[in-house]
């Protein structure tokens, strides 16, 4: 991590206020995808920083890299699509409008109920849109039934009370708890968030108030103009087949922002960060015009209401690294750095953004703040399982009946999250895969011994995470799936750590030779290769690819011990 | 009892906030864990996990793997470095890299040297035994865009990176040490690859050629032409550079007497393990063709070869004939900053002791004599009062007239690495260097104005208030003459005469006075002027009123020039002040230095350099001996320098290489590098430091202290004086020991060896602040003196007292310099001097060196305004002339200059800009003013182009 460029690229306020993350990104955009060796080398000299150091990131993302010069539209690779086989549909009807090199890739629009998902000029479609290339291209009949059908997903709970997908009230009513949160004592709030039991909803599960509480006892001593605290919100939902991330940001932004305005009064930030994926263009909208929405009424600013405290957004765009989820990533991607994940400690809440303390949390998590607040962190304990307090979102591919996404109170099983909400399957699946390309494959007799929380998923081998469902249908081989996974590991290494950067490769070589060449594989070395990735990767990517695959490994083995050395 | 943690079960106290492996390493060893991304001077990276170790917080309690190099110790943990599953894991992740890696390849690279391999063996991995089915390679993937890979384009610098770990240990070197950030890893995961600007060649790269990258990686991806990491050496020799005055030491390998090629030592105090192109680079010259390697006696107008005891007849007979006939007087010597200290002492012992005059001098007084000036009047004692180390404990920074990452580039990387982190860096220099770019303030004056700038920054501090009063009142003497003198300044006037707007001074003066700590610097921008002593009194000033004296991370630290002028001037090679900065005017003084060398000395002051000069053309100097010194190029107004040259009835010229002055010399001795040699230098920050030959002198010749010590020797005799090594209280113990006899007339004289340890041994009975420096005590990294006589050392002078008792401010007047007031009319452009990071002062070693196929010309800045007034364009030859003469020098047009500004390097003698500067020089010490001349310019005529120094006209 370098501190210089740290340090540099926030110096003289300009941090994100002219930062230079937007600047490589407004570049890209003005030569067509990716920034000139000149553009790249003025903005270095801009932020005093080695012109290697600015090439080195637009290397990195894939809509700032040389090879997204020139593409026009892009087909969405993501795992659900993969499996629902929809993709050679969309590369076909893409390909009657584009050139071959004008088309390109993007992992997971988040269009996982309907599939058929692609991007054409910064904007998103799925299902039958695919039938109206012609149109999408020329701009034509938008405000036709396709258009408007386009990407509806149906939004459920089974929870009396909801607390995100419950309908909002009024703007004027909702910020009314700003208001009194402004006139009370952030130890009181921050006694309410931890009260409340509330662990990060991004999948790593921490508990929110204590890195709240670090956060608000840390000091900025980077003497770098006025000392500051940011909140930065994660919103580089990446994992193929979520979208609960996007639902919130899209159709619940105020809950995310005045989560954050919350946050920041209880820890003493100045400053909420956005850092939204940009396969995600209508959430970046969408909470652009929330904020215009909140800052129009005064509730955000200098000195809110006379409040004496000061509070201001910025909207981050990511540029397509699956990695910058990964919280030390995602603050280096702010940076305008490459998105490598930093070491441990020093840890965020001490040295974060600009090497300033920085809550980083998960958009549904603060989406929770304030219904935490206006009801009492007792009221959301009250709620959930004996380890998870409170609700859970989830997503549910297109494998069922009905998909969408669904609230749940935590504890919930997950046999009625299949047959009541989701309405049952429409196809013969034989695994789950839940929580993202990193949780756990989730064979169908073991549906009956989990309930949404941490725990069962933890104790039955398997993890929650984001809670994302993804359904792999039976006629799917099970090894086609795994190369899937360390392809799209591979693909998405930041490269930093040796065990993630060539185990990813090297196990999807090893696949890829079982299944096409028929050279199969030693089975210590690959158990070698799966432990040394999850005990010793720098993070949760190169170290949490390995618990699908064993969970496969384990539960699959007469369809994949053809692949294995007797 | 200090906390603990335990290693295999027992119990090692654990220091706070250090890692793992660091933990690990102090109580087990350097090899207890493998790594392959950690090195000695980057921050914890945490890319291999080889150094992965088992971590429970209970004996016998689960465990959880961590990486050892980023993962700070803690009590009570239970740390396993060799389970069977961290050996195992260590294997795997090692198979992996293997997997990336040509392992043919890999056998038969240097074993001792790549990392890689060592590691493969210290944990008894088969080479042969990877198991992973041939794979893709990392470089497969790079696509059409220009990767140079293999890169060969550089004089130094060479890249392999199929030999890449991806440790990413040369990004981090590029970033945390030089700060020069040419290098990235680009692309993403495994198929990222090492850059160098945006994908670029090294030589069309901004790199530096420090060789950081070089040192820092583990394997041969990127290393050099030397093969500085691949080579075998017989023997490494430390040593310390003889480019600057930052004093990097050096590891200096040797294969069959010959140097194959030199690293920065990782424990080296002053550099860490880094240097730059120079000093790990730039030592071809040593053994370079253009080499002399015999003496050369000139007879009808041509150099005639001699033999060694030829040339010193000759020199004796001469040197005693024009003794007898023109007294003492008539004869000069100017020593060597850039020869170790005991040859220093040597030479003006020499002169003092043998012929019987204080006519010595150095270089010191062409560039860093107002520093001793100026800070002797304010403090009692000219040199740096704290460490290069005390960056890490300043909050500001003040650097003035000096710009060390071109000409001290290691404190230049120092002090970028601080301002790149954001402490408050102050930079005044009408130029806009590269530190300027990283500054908080950059006050660009007009060159010959740092008089008035700096009294407009001690008239805002005193009128703010932000004075240390207690300092004041406890520490100095003269504030209330002083801040009179400071309310009064004219503000508006110096306004205009700095042409630095008054608010951005006030603004920069309160950062330095509300600092904490403030530090500065200064160079040759603040002495090389007529008000040279003044600007060091004031900067002096600055830090008393301040408070910025005695402590850590603050004081005045002048960045000296050349590698020892510190000790040159320490050593008494000036012609006021003998050995060790006594007044030889002082009786008690005299009887002193009588006493110690044991023959009458003269007690009237020598010439300075400029007085050397003038003399000769008087005619009242008749025998100059020039040590290493190349006045004929670096001193100013060369045509005068060179009649004075003429003037000479002997002109001793012992040096490297035919240099433009040795081409003057009646008689020339080939004298041997610092390679070849043995001594101390004194870096900048008061650190003496052993210098070690590395290689036997060059055939044919010897060490300038053997040639002294000769010459001494034979003279003395012929005058019949006491042998100079054995006589007076000052001789050393163990003289006896390097002596042996020869039969003369009437007897037996000694004849002495030249050692560093005797000289020092005299040295330290009459230097009192070298009281305890012994050769054999200074260590690997030297002492800083004062040295107490039990060897203590001193980081920081003037804790509780200055030397003279109280520091005494001063407050001069500025005065436009005699130059302007006399030709700025019909020369209206100020051309001022300065250094390019390849090459070192007038150039006569990094010239003949590859750093020449860098930097190949001097080239003279010109902003853009006034090129495109005289339809100048970028590359074009401008003739420049001064009421001295004309140069053409070849026009870089560039906004690093102001309009009305020109700059230039005097690096090569093509050029020899030394034709048009002059020799006004500073009031007090006599050092030229370099850094103000007077000049107007046009584009030259095609075709009429001056050659090579040709002279046009006679001042």
């Amino acid at each position: 991590m370098s501190k210089n460029v740290t340090s540099l690229s926030g110096r003289d306020g300009k941090e994100l206020t002219d930062p230079l993350w937007d600047r490589l990104q407004q570049a890209a955009k003005e030569q067509g995808g990716s920034p000139s060796d000149e553009q790249v080398t003025a903005i270095a000299d801009d932020f005093l920083i080695g012109e290697a150091v600015a090439y080195g990131t637009t290397t990195f993302y894939d809509f700032l890299k040389r090879d997204n010069l020139g593409k026009k539209a892009y087909v969405c690779n993501g795992s659900t699509c993969l499996v629902a086989g929809t993709q050679g549909k969309v590369r076909e009807e893409l390909g009657k409008h584009f050139k071959p090199e004008e088309i390109g890739e993007m992992c997971c629009l988040g269009r996982c109920h309907e599939n058929s998902a692609f991007h054409v000029d910064g904007h998103n479609y799925s299902g039958k849109s695919i039938g109206h290339v012609e149109d999408v291209v020329k701009k034509k009949d938008e405000q036709g039934a396709w258009r408007k059908a386009d990407g509806q997903y149906h939004v459920g709970t089974s929870m009396a009370q909801p607390i995100l997908t419950a309908p909002m009230p009024s703007l004027d009513e909702f910020y009314s708890l700003w208001e009194r949160v402004l006139k009370s004592d952030g130890a009181d709030l921050l006694n309410e968030v931890k009260l409340s039991k509330l662990r990060g909803r991004g999948g790593a599960g921490f508990p929110m108030g204590i890195k709240l509480e670090a956060v608000r006892n840390a000091q900025d001593t980077t003497g770098n103009g006025t000392p500051r605290k940011y909140i930065v919100c994660n919103g580089d939902e990446g994992d193929p087949a979520a979208y609960s991330d996007r639902y919130l940001l899209e159709q619940r932004p105020h809950l995310v922002l005045l989560g954050m305005m919350i946050t920041g009064f209880t820890v003493g930030a100045d400053t909420g960060v956005l850092y939204i994926r940009a396969e995600y263009p209508e959430a970046v909208e969408n909470v652009k015009k929330a904020i215009a929405e909140i800052e129009a009424k005064g509730w955000i600013g200098d000195n809110i209401m006379g409040s004496g405290f000061s509070y201001r957004f910025k909207v981050i765009m990511a540029a397509g690294a699956y990695i910058c989820g990964e919280e030390t990533a995602l603050l280096n991607s702010i940076e305008g750095k490459r998105g490598e994940v930093r070491t441990r400690p020093p840890y965020p809440a001490e040295k974060g953004l600009f090497n300033r303390p920085t809550a980083v949390n998960n958009v549904e998590s603060l989406a929770c703040i304030p219904w935490i607040i206006q009801h009492g962190g007792a009221a959301y304990a009250a709620l959930g399982s004996a380890e998870t307090a409170g609700s859970k979102l989830l997503s549910l591919d297109s494998s069922f009946n009905r998909p969408g996404i669904y609230e749940v109170e935590c504890g919930t099983p997950l046999r009625q999250v299949i047959d009541e909400l989701g309405q049952g399957l429409n196809k013969k699946v034989k695994a789950m895969h839940i929580g993202g390309p990193l949780g756990g494959i989730v064979p169908m007799h073991k549906i009956d011994e989990l309930t949404i929380d941490f725990e069962t998923f933890k104790k039955e081998g398997f993890m929650l995470g984001h809670a994302s469902i993804l359904c792999i249908p039976e006629d799917f081989p099970m090894i086609d799936y795994l190369q899937h996974l360390f392809e799209f590991t591979a693909e998405e290494s930041c490269g930093k750590c040796y065990p993630c950067r060539i185990g990813s490769k090297r196990g999807e070589e090893l696949i890829h030779g079982a299944r096409k060449q028929d050279q199969k594989i030693d089975r210590q070395l690959f158990n070698d290769l799966l432990e040394t990735m999850e005990i010793s990767s720098l993070c949760a990517l190169g170290g949490g690819l390995p618990l699908g695959i064993n969970n496969a490994l384990q539960y699959f083995s007469h369809e994949l011990d053809g692949n294995f050395k007797s | 009892m200090s906390d603990v943690a335990y290693i295999d079960g027992v119990a090692y106290p654990i220091n706070k906030g250090e890692s793992i492996l660091t933990f690990l390493r102090r109580h087990k060893g350097g090899d207890h864990v493998p790594t392959l991304c950690d090195a000695a001077n980057l921050e914890p990276f945490g890319s291999c996990r080889v150094c992965s170790v088992e971590v429970a917080l209970k004996e016998d309690g689960p465990t959880k793997v961590m990486a050892s190099c980023h993962t700070p110790v803690g009590k009570g943990q239970y740390i396993k470095a060799h389970t069977p599953r961290m050996e195992r894991l260590r294997k795997n992740l090692v198979e992996m890299v293997l997997t990336t890696y040509d392992t043919e390849k890999l056998k038969t690279e240097d074993h001792g040297r790549n990392e890689l391999y060592n590691v493969v063996k210290q944990i008894d991995f088969n080479i042969d035994g990877v198991r992973y089915p041939k794979g893709a390679m990392p470089l497969d993937f790079i696509g059409k865009e220009k990767s140079f890979a293999l890169d060969r384009s550089h004089p130094y610098m060479v890249s392999d990176l199929s030999s890449c770990i991806h440790c990413f240990r040369c990004v981090r070197a590029c970033d945390e040490v030089q700060g020069e950030m040419v290098l990235t890893m680009a692309g993403r995961g495994f198929n990222s690859f090492i850059a160098k600007g945006t994908a670029e060649s090294f030589m069309d790269s901004d790199c530096v050629s420090c060789g950081a990258c070089a040192q820092a990686c583990p394997t041969s991806a990127i290393t050099d032409v030397f093969m500085s990491k691949e080579n075998v050496p017989d023997k490494v020799v430390r040593t310390v550079c003889t480019y600057c005055g930052v004093g990097c030491n050096l590891d200096v390998k040797v294969k069959d007497n010959t140097v194959v090629s030199i690293t920065a030592p990782y424990d080296a105090e002053v550099n860490s393990g880094h240097t730059c192109l120079k000093g790990r680079y730039a030592f071809s010259f040593y053994n370079h063709p253009d080499r002399l390697r015999t003496p050369l006696i000139k007879r009808n107008g041509q150099f005639e070869e001699a033999t060694w005891d030829e040339a010193y007849d000759y020199i004796v007979d001469r040197l005693a004939d024009i003794r007898a006939k023109h007294g003492p007087n008539s004869i000069a010597g100017i020593s060597s900053a850039r020869c170790p200290n005991e040859e220093n002492y040597l030479m003006q012992k020499f002169m003092r002791a043998v012929i019987g005059t204080n006519n010595i001098d150095c270089c010191a007084r062409v560039c860093h004599s107002p520093t001793a000036a100026g800070m002797q009047r304010t403090y009692g004692t000219g040199a740096a009062t704290n460490s290069i180390d005390d960056l890490q404990h300043t909050d500001a920074m003040l650097l003035i007239g000096a710009n060390p990452t071109d000409a001290h580039p290691v404190t230049g990387a120092k002090i970028k690495q601080e301002a790149m982190k954001g402490k408050t860096l102050i930079v005044v220099d009408p130029r806009r260097i590269h530190l300027a770019r990283y500054a908080t303030y950059h006050l660009q004056l007009r060159p010959g104005t740092n008089v008035a700038l700096l009294n407009m920054m001690m008239h805002y501090i005193v009128k703010e208030d932000l004075v240390d009063k207690d300092f004041i009142a406890n520490r100095t003497e003269g504030w209330e003459e002083f801040t009179k003198e400071l309310l009064a300044l004219d503000v508006a006037k110096m306004e205009q005469v700095t042409g630095v707007d008054r608010n951005l001074v006030r603004e920069a003066a309160m950062a330095y006075a509300k600092a904490n700590a403030a530090m500065s610097f200064h160079g040759l921008g603040v002495t090389e002027h007529s008000q040279g002593t003044f600007a060091v009194m004031q900067i002096a000033d600055l830090a008393m009123m301040t408070g910025n004296i005695g402590r850590r991370g603050v004081g005045v630290n002048p960045l000296r020039g050349q590698n020892n002028v510190q000790g040159a001037a320490d050593m008494g090679a000036q012609p006021h002040q003998g050995a060790g900065y006594l007044d030889l005017t002082d009786g008690e003084v005299q009887r002193l230095y009588e006493d110690h060398y044991g023959v009458p000395l003269p007690a009237k002051p020598g010439f300075m350099i400029p007085d050397m000069f003038d003399a000769a053309l008087d005619g009242r100097l008749k025998a100059l001996w020039l040590m290493g010194e190349d006045v004929v190029q670096s001193d100013p107004n060369t045509q005068k320098v060179i009649r004075a040259l003429e003037s000479l009835d002997l002109l001793i010229a012992q040096d490297l290489f035919m240099s433009e002055s040795a081409k003057y010399a009646d008689v020339i001795l080939p004298a041997s590098s610092f390679l070849e040699k043995s001594g101390t230098f004194t870096n900048g920050e008061r650190r003496v430091q052993r210098v070690q030959a590395a290689v036997e002198p060059l055939e044919g010749t010897k060490p300038d202290g053997q040639i002294i010590v000769d010459i001494s020797e034979r003279l003395a005799e012929r005058l019949g004086l006491p042998e100079p090594f054995n006589n007076g209280a000052g001789a050393a113990p163990s003289i006896a020991k390097y002596q042996k006899h020869v039969k003369v007339d009437g007897g037996t004289r000694a004849r002495t060896t030249y050692h560093p340890a005797w000289v020092l041994e005299e040295v330290s009975a009459v230097v009192p602040f070298f009281k305890g420096i012994r050769w054999e005590m200074l260590g690997e990294n030297g002492k800083q003196w004062p040295v107490a006589a039990d060897g203590t050392d001193t980081q920081i002078l003037h804790k509780e007292s200055f030397k003279r008792g109280k520091g005494k401010f001063y407050a001069p007047h500025w005065a436009e310099t005699q130059e302007v007031l006399d030709h700025g009319k019909d020369y209206p452009y100020i051309i001022t001097t300065n250094r390019e990071l390849e090459h070192y002062n007038a150039g006569t070693m990094t010239r003949r060196t590859a750093n020449s196929e860098i930097i190949t010309e001097d080239l003279l800045m010109i902003n853009p305004e006034d090129a495109a007034r005289n339809g100048i364009a970028d590359g074009d030859m401008v003739c420049v002339e001064s009421p001295r003469g004309k140069v053409d020098i070849k026009a870089r047009v560039t906004d690093e200059v102001k309009p009305g500004i020109l700059s230039s390097t005097f690096h090569f003698p093509e050029i020899m800009l030394n034709i048009i500067t002059s020799d006004i020089h500073d009031s007090e010490a006599k050092c030229p003013e370099y850094k103000v001349v007077s000049c107007r310019i046009r584009k030259a005529r095609k075709g009429h182009l001056r050659k090579a120094g040709e002279v046009t006209e006679k001042v």
